[in-house]
Formats: structure tokens, C-alpha cells, sequence
């Protein structure tokens, strides 16, 4: 089942054609790719996704509901999560209490209960499972840190550990390896695949980095001035001519 | 309502939308170059009032020269809120609105303590007698400042748009990276910027000082709706703030004579909130507030 | 305590307290990055409302206080609710037009607000016998009112609700994608803080007697400000602090007289050109060097 339907997408910055009839079906359970250089549209696609941008044009479906004119809590509610190609978090707050913030869809507290302490029930399992996501993330000895404290690998990941918190179905990885060391690269790379062997979550990414995106995904699909330029296996996308010519002169399609 | 007082009304109405346009155009001016929001923008349309009642009603000044010395004495003032207030807090759009709250409170005090308060009508009218236009009476006191707005106005269009300094100032409202990168002083175009803004206002206070009341507190009624005016007209566009101006002139003008001046004060500012939330940009503006 | 200080102490106190209630009430919206000139506004709702339920109908004091802060509640609901477009500066000047309307209806309207002269003998509060007219009594009322009030924004600071305000100020954005509806937060905070600045209201028009759509024009507002400014907003207590230390400053700058303004004027300029984050950022920033001075002072060891 086809878990998020992108169907004539396109957005339209007054004159600027960002995004230009985009099809796209990514399934249950995959691991995807969205690559194309600087400047393809690959951030917007997101963002419309998202809901941080409306679509000019096309719809959007995902786990068979049309998420096309959402706002972006909404679509998070839904199940679908993205994060942010800047470093996004919560920069007064501790690693651990950052995570535990991405926890809002599963901590209902009313105004009563925010003054009489009412959920302290579902506080103290929210506090376990931000623990274990912080776990996971291979932070556990920073989360009392602040997370402006934190060196940029670190940051990163912790981008990915609010996103977990949210528990989607579906998690948006805006260059999730930007800006890091081989190794870090490596350790995301295997939390990424965790992420959708061991929790079930389907992933969609876009990314720069030629090798990560060639060793992670079951699929990738290839964006150049706005509109798709070829779909497949990583096998497929590497001999591709289009792809090889949208990318000449950049090293990095030689993973 | 009957003809004559229809014609009367239009006719202030284009006078008020004239005072309210020099007001709203320092305003706009100052909020273009560097999001220089002025609190104390009454005041200074204050000080050139009293600058005028200094000059002319206690120092025997004739008075076009009492009101054309407005300019310079509230430029100065423009500039040292500039140097003190708005550029410490540059960036930060909302700490420079608060600041210039304490000048307001600077200003009333020293003119308050210094001339007295209370109310002082003690500017004598210069020019008495009225014209007959249309069937409407204006006072020629009212009359002066269809002209003197036209000047003050078509003179900043033609600095800003003819000399060199003023193409500068514009550069400076589009781009401020750009503009620095060409080589312009940006500080010295946020201080002509706030001395232009200044000087507008008190020479509004200046030519209204014969017809409204002189006291500490009369920037009070006018900042409100030099705000609207602006906000409405678009937060950085002086073309926006003329339109806004005239437009909320009349607005001010039919309902206080069909009804009264609050019933006035509250449509104008229900007006600036619909703006608001309608067309945030306002009328003619790019500015997103 | 009261029987100790002399009168004119108490009234002061009492005043104190009141204005507690208002700055701590008005940092609960700063706390989501939004910054409001209509909050006294709110104060004159709740004024307003238990002037005319217990002059007029003869409503008794608990009835009048809830009805005074849920008045100012919905009123605050009615102005947030056009305002979630704006944000920033637009958001001050909004709220500040929106709460100037509300104000004007009061100055225009002398059936049944008083018009500009607003409105006098508000009766002084019965309960059980005691005349809450006297100062004294009429303080530890203000009291048990401030700590319950306090205590209560305090609750909601610590918790999760005051973590998702602080997170949308952080990073809206980022707020959004993990399904945090902004704007019903921003709206909640804005009328929960106009409920108390009613309270606050009611407070203040039984110890008055008497209101008029001065006590809630924007220069009471700028007052708010100086004191939210001084203290800062940094943390629960700072614009308490603020509260404190610019009232301490009025009383001992009583013999400026007229001069006063001017003073505070410059105060408000100095502190955000120069310390914009209030004696709150201060207050941080000594703790930071003290961490820093025994962090070192074990590394040596």
C-alpha cells in the first residue's frame, strides 16, 4: 500500500516554477530517496509536503488521507514527520527534555491538568520513551545537556530524536548527513535503517551525499528544475544518462 | 447631511488628510530605511508646536519663520533619539518601540515642567479671517496647509528621487546589505532618516499649533493615528501613508460631524485592525508586519 | 504584618500585589514570543465587569470576581483571535489598536460605563461580616488572591503546556511539524493572561471605589512595560523583580515629583539599550560565573 501519494504537485513561487507536476508513490516500509542538484526543488518538495508551504497545484495523499491544504500540525498529527535541513531544536532545553517536548501528540494535558498535575502518569512514560529514543540515538550521555551545547554531529541527530518522539508512520529526513564526519555519517546511516527495520517506519529522504543514499535506499527518485527526472533502483539511477548529465561536473554522483 | 455642511466636511477632511499625511510620511520614512518605529513621534509633532509658541507667541517671531525653524530644532531631536535609542537597538524592532516610549515620557516631562501644563490656547492666530470656497468657510490658518504640505511632501519626492543623498536613503529602505556593500554610510542615512522624520513632525505640530490646544500632551491624539495611517498605508510606503492619510482624513471627518470624535477614533481603529489582518502589507505596502 | 507598617504602607502593598498579578500574568504571553499592548485593557474588563454586576445588580464578591476574570477571558479570546495573523511588531501595534477600541467603548458609551468620567461607589466587598473596606482586611484578601494567582501561572510555567509556549518561541517551525497547533497555544496564552489581569481588575476597582477609562490607557500600559522590561522575562520570577524594584524607585523618587516620568523614561531607555534581557539576564549571568568559579575551583582542587 502506497503510503504517501504525490500526484501533479507543483508549486509556484510568483513566476518561479519550483516544483513542476511532480508524481511520486512511496510505499510502506521503504527506504527512499530524493536527490537532484542545488537548487532541483527538493527542500520545497518537502516543505509542500509538510504542510510549511500550500501546493500551487496537484494533491497530496498520505495513508490514504488528502493532506494536500493541511497545516503542518496537522500532517504531523497524521503521522507524517519532517525534519529541517538547518539545525532545528529547542535551544534553552536539555537533550533529554527536547526529545521529550517531541512527545506533545502523546501528552494530552489541559489547562487543569498543566495546574494541578494531573498527567504525572503519562508524564513518567513519556520521560521513559524520550529515554530510550535518546537511547537509541547513541546520546544517552548528554541528555541532561543543553542542546545549544551540543557539537553540530550531535545536533543533528538530535533533529532526528524530536522527529522519533513524534512516533510517525512516515519520517522526513531533510539531509539528515549534512555537515558530518565519515563516522557520524555511518552511525546515522545504521540508525536510519533501525529506524525501518525495527520500528516499522517508512523514510523518505533527501540528501547530497552520493554513497549514503546509494548504500540506504530501496528506491530513489531524481528531481532537476523542479520536475521528476527518473525513478528507481540505486543500480538504475547510477547508470541513468539523464542523471549522470543533470550532475556533470559534480563529484559526488562518482560514490 | 445638507450641502453646506457636506462641502464643509470635504474640505476639512482634506485638510486633516494633509496634516495627517506630513505626520504619517515621517513616520513611514523612518520605518522604511531601518524599521525605526517611533513611539514619540506625537512628541515630537509636540515639540514643533511648542517650538512655534516659544518662538512666535512668546518671542515675537513672524510665524513662518517660527514654523520653518521647526524643521531643523525637531531634526536635532529626530537624530539624537536616532543615535541613542534606534541604533543600540537596531534590529530589534519591537525594544526600539518600547525605548521611544521612555523619550515620550522624556519629552513631556521637559516641556510639561519647563512652559507649564495645562491647557494653553496662547497661540495667537497669525492669519485671521476665512476664504469662501464652494460655500465652505476655511480659516486661512487652515487654509496654509494645503500648500505647505504640498512642498514638504514634493520636496522629499524630489530629494529622494533627484539627489544623491536621498536615492542613498532609498537604496537603504530596499537593501540594506546592498546598499552598505555600494558604500553607503548606513549610519549616517538612519540619522537623515530620523532628522527627516523629526522635522516633518514638528512642522505638522508647528502649523497646528494656532488651531489645536498647546500642551505636553497633544502628541497623544496624533500618534495613534499617525500609526493607523501608516499601518494602513502600508508600514514603509510613503506613497501608502499620502493615500492612508486623506482616506482616514475623511473617514475621521464624516463620522466625527454624523456622530462624534470617539465613535471617529474607534472606526479609525477598527480600520487599522482590519488592515491588519486583512492585508497585513497594507494598502500599498511590501512589508509584512 | 499590615498592623505594623502604618497605612499608607498597606495601600501601597496592596497596590504592589495587584500589580504582581498583572506583570506575572503579562509574562505568560512573552513566554510564547509574543508581546501584547492591550494587556491593562484586560485589568479594566474585570474592573468594569464587578463595578457594574455589584453596583448595579448587587452581585456578591465571588460572583463578581469569577465573572470579572471570565469576562476579560473571552474579551482577550475576541482580540487574540484576529491578531494569530500577526506576529512581532505587527502583534504589538494589533493588540494594541484592538485593546484601544475596547477602551474607547468605555469613554464613549455613558449608559452603562460612566462614559469619561467612569464610574463611581463601587460598593467595597462583604463577606462574613467583614468590612473589607478597612485596609487591613483588604490586604490579606489581595494576599490570598496573589498567592493563589501566582501559584497557579507558576503551575503552568513548570509544566508541559509552559514547555510547548516556550518551544513555539524557540522555533515555531519546528513547533508546528511535531504537531503543536501554535496558534491555539498563542490564543490560550493570551486569554488565561487576560483572566488574570481581570482579577487583577476586580482587585483593583473595590480598593479604588472608583475607575475611568484613564486607569487603563496606554500609559498605565507603558508602566507594565517599564516594569516587565526592568525585571525581565527570562524566568517566572524576573518581572516580579521588576514589579519590586521599580515601585521601590517610585517611592524613593516621590520628591522628583513632576520629574518622576522622566526618570522612568530613562530608565526604560537605558535598561534595552543596555540590558535588555532585565535584572533577570543579570541574576543569569552571575550564576553562570559562579558555576564557572567552583567548576574551577574542584578542577584545581
Amino acid at each position: 500500500m502506497a503510503i504517501l501519494e504525490v500526484k501533479n504537485l507543483s508549486k509556484n513561487f510568483g513566476g518561479l516554477m519550483a516544483n513542476r507536476d511532480l508524481n511520486l508513490e512511496v510505499e510502506e516500509g521503504e527506504i527512499r530517496g530524493v536527490i537532484g542538484p542545488n537548487g532541483a526543488g527538493k527542500t520545497t518538495f518537502f516543505n509542500v509536503i509538510s504542510g510549511v508551504y500550500k501546493p500551487s497545484g496537484g494533491t497530496i495523499k498520505f495513508d490514504g488521507t488528502f493532506i494536500t491544504n493541511l497545516s503542518p500540525d496537522k500532517i504531523a498529527e497524521l503521522g507524517a514527520v519532517r525534519t529541517f535541513q538547518r539545525v532545528a531544536l529547542f535551544p534553552n532545553f536539555t537533550v533529554l527534555e527536547n526529545v521529550n517536548i517531541g512527545r506533545h501528540l502523546h501528552a494530552r494535558e489541559t489547562l487543569f491538568g498543566a495546574v494541578f498535575g494531573m498527567s504525572k502518569h503519562m508524564e513518567i512514560e513519556n520521560l521513559e520513551k524520550s529515554r530510550k529514543i535518546v537511547d537509541f540515538l547513541g546520546m544517552t550521555e548528554h541528555q541532561d545537556e543543553l542542546a545549544s551545547n551540543l557539537p553540530y554531529g550531535l545536533q543533528r541527530a538530535l533533529n532526528v530524536a524530536i522527529a522519533l518522539a513524534t512516533e510517525p508512520r512516515l519520517l522526513m529526513l531533510d539531509e539528515p548527513v549534512a555537515g558530518m564526519n565519515p563516522t557520524e555519517k555511518a552511525e546515522m546511516t545504521r540508525i536510519i535503517r533501525l529506524i525501518r527495520d525495527e520500528m516499522g517506519m517508512t523514510v523518505m529522504l533527501v540528501e547530497h551525499d552520493m554513497r549514503t543514499v546509494m548504500n540506504l535506499c530501496d528506491k530513489i527518485t531524481v528531481i532537476d528544475f523542479g520536475e521528476k527526472l527518473a525513478e528507481g533502483l540505486p543500480q538504475e539511477i547510477r547508470e541513468n544518462k539523464d542523471v549522470i548529465e543533470a550532475y556533470l561536473g559534480a563529484e559526488d554522483i562518482v560514490a | 447631511m445638507d450641502w453646506p455642511t457636506f462641502i464643509q466636511s470635504i474640505s476639512n477632511a482634506v485638510i486633516l488628510g494633509s496634516i495627517y499625511a506630513i505626520v504619517a510620511v515621517g513616520l513611514a520614512l523612518a520605518f522604511g530605511v531601518m524599521q525605526m518605529a517611533n513611539f514619540a513621534h506625537g512628541e515630537f509633532f509636540m515639540a514643533g508646536a511648542y517650538v512655534v509658541y516659544v518662538l512666535y507667541a512668546l518671542g515675537g517671531m513672524p510665524f513662518p519663520a517660527a514654523v520653518i525653524s521647526a524643521f531643523p530644532i525637531v531634526a536635532a531631536l529626530g537624530m539624537v533619539t536616532e543615535r541613542f535609542v534606534f541604533r543600540p537597538t537596531r534590529g530589534n524592532v519591537l525594544a526600539g518601540f518600547m525605548a521611544t516610549a521612555g523619550v515620550a515620557f522624556i519629552l513631556q516631562v521637559i516641556v510639561g515642567q519647563v512652559w507649564g501644563v495645562g491647557l494653553m490656547r496662547s497661540v495667537p492666530t497669525p492669519y485671521m479671517g476665512a476664504a469662501s470656497i464652494l460655500g465652505a468657510q476655511m480659516s486661512w490658518q487652515r487654509l496654509i496647509i494645503l500648500p505647505s504640505t504640498l512642498v514638504m511632501v514634493g520636496g522629499l519626492w524630489f530629494f529622494l528621487h533627484n539627489m544623491k543623498l536621498g536615492k542613498a536613503l532609498r537604496a537603504c529602505a530596499q537593501d540594506v546589505e546592498a546598499a552598505s556593500l555600494q558604500g553607503i554610510n548606513i549610519n549616517k542615512i538612519t540619522a537623515l532618516s530620523m532628522a527627516i522624520s523629526g522635522g516633518f513632525a514638528g512642522v505638522a505640530g508647528a502649523l497646528m499649533a494656532p488651531i489645536n490646544a498647546v500642551t505636553p500632551y497633544m502628541g497623544h491624539s496624533i500618534i495613534v493615528t499617525a500609526f493607523i495611517v501608516v499601518i494602513v498605508g502600508g508600514m514603509a510606503s510613503i506613497e501608502g501613508s499620502i493615500l492612508a492619510a486623506f482616506i482616514l482624513g475623511f473617514i475621521h471627518t464624516f463620522v466625527t460631524t454624523l456622530f462624534d470624535a470617539v465613535l471617529a477614533t474607534m472606526a479609525g481603529v477598527a480600520f487599522m485592525a482590519i488592515i491588519l489582518v486583512v492585508k497585513p502589507t497594507g494598502l500599498l505596502g511590501r512589508v509584512r508586519m | 504584618m499590615p498592623e505594623v507598617i502604618g497605612e499608607y504602607y498597606v495601600e501601597i502593598m496592596i497596590l504592589f500585589m495587584i500589580n504582581l498579578i498583572l506583570a506575572s500574568s503579562f509574562r505568560l504571553i512573552t513566554t510564547c514570543g509574543d508581546w501584547s499592548l492591550s494587556h491593562v485593557v484586560f485589568m479594566g474588563v474585570g474592573a468594569y465587569a464587578t463595578a457594574l454586576l455589584a453596583k448595579f445588580l448587587g452581585w456578591p464578591f465571588w460572583g463578581t470576581v469569577l465573572l470579572g476574570g471570565m469576562a476579560s477571558a473571552v474579551v482577550g479570546l475576541a482580540v487574540v483571535f484576529p491578531l494569530l495573523r500577526t506576529k512581532g511588531f505587527g502583534f504589538f501595534i494589533g493588540s494594541f489598536a484592538l485593546g484601544e477600541f475596547v477602551r474607547l467603548i468605555w469613554v464613549k458609551f455613558h449608559f452603562p460605563f460612566g462614559g469619561p468620567r467612569g464610574m463611581i461607589g463601587i460598593p467595597s466587598i462583604e463577606l462574613s461580616d467583614i468590612d473589607f473596606y478597612e485596609a487591613t482586611p483588604y490586604y490579606y484578601l489581595v494576599l490570598l488572591f496573589t498567592i493563589g494567582c501566582l501559584a497557579v501561572l507558576y503551575r503552568i510555567d513548570l509544566s508541559r503546556t509552559g514547555r510547548v509556549l516556550k518551544a513555539i518561541y524557540a522555533d515555531e517551525d519546528l513547533s508546528k511539524c511535531i504537531g503543536i497547533n501554535v496558534a491555539r497555544y498563542r490564543a490560550m496564552a493570551f486569554s488565561v493572561s487576560a483572566f488574570f489581569a481581570g482579577i487583577a481588575g476586580v482587585l483593583l476597582a473595590h480598593r479604588l471605589g472608583a475607575i475611568d477609562p484613564k486607569n487603563f490607557d496606554v500609559n498605565t500600559m507603558v508602566y507594565l512595560v517599564i516594569w516587565v522590561v526592568v525585571g525581565g522575562v527570562g524566568s517566572f520570577w524576573g518581572p516580579l523583580i521588576g514589579v519590586a524594584v521599580m515601585m521601590l524607585v517610585g517611592e524613593a523618587a516621590r520628591p522628583l515629583a513632576e520629574w518622576r516620568p522622566l526618570l522612568f523614561g530613562g530608565i526604560l531607555i537605558a535598561f534595552l539599550t543596555l540590558l535588555p534581557g532585565g535584572l533577570d539576564s543579570l541574576m543569569s549571568k552571575v550564576r553562570e560565573l559562579l558555576d564557572r568559579r567552583t567548576a574551577d575551583g574542584t578542577k584545581e582542587n
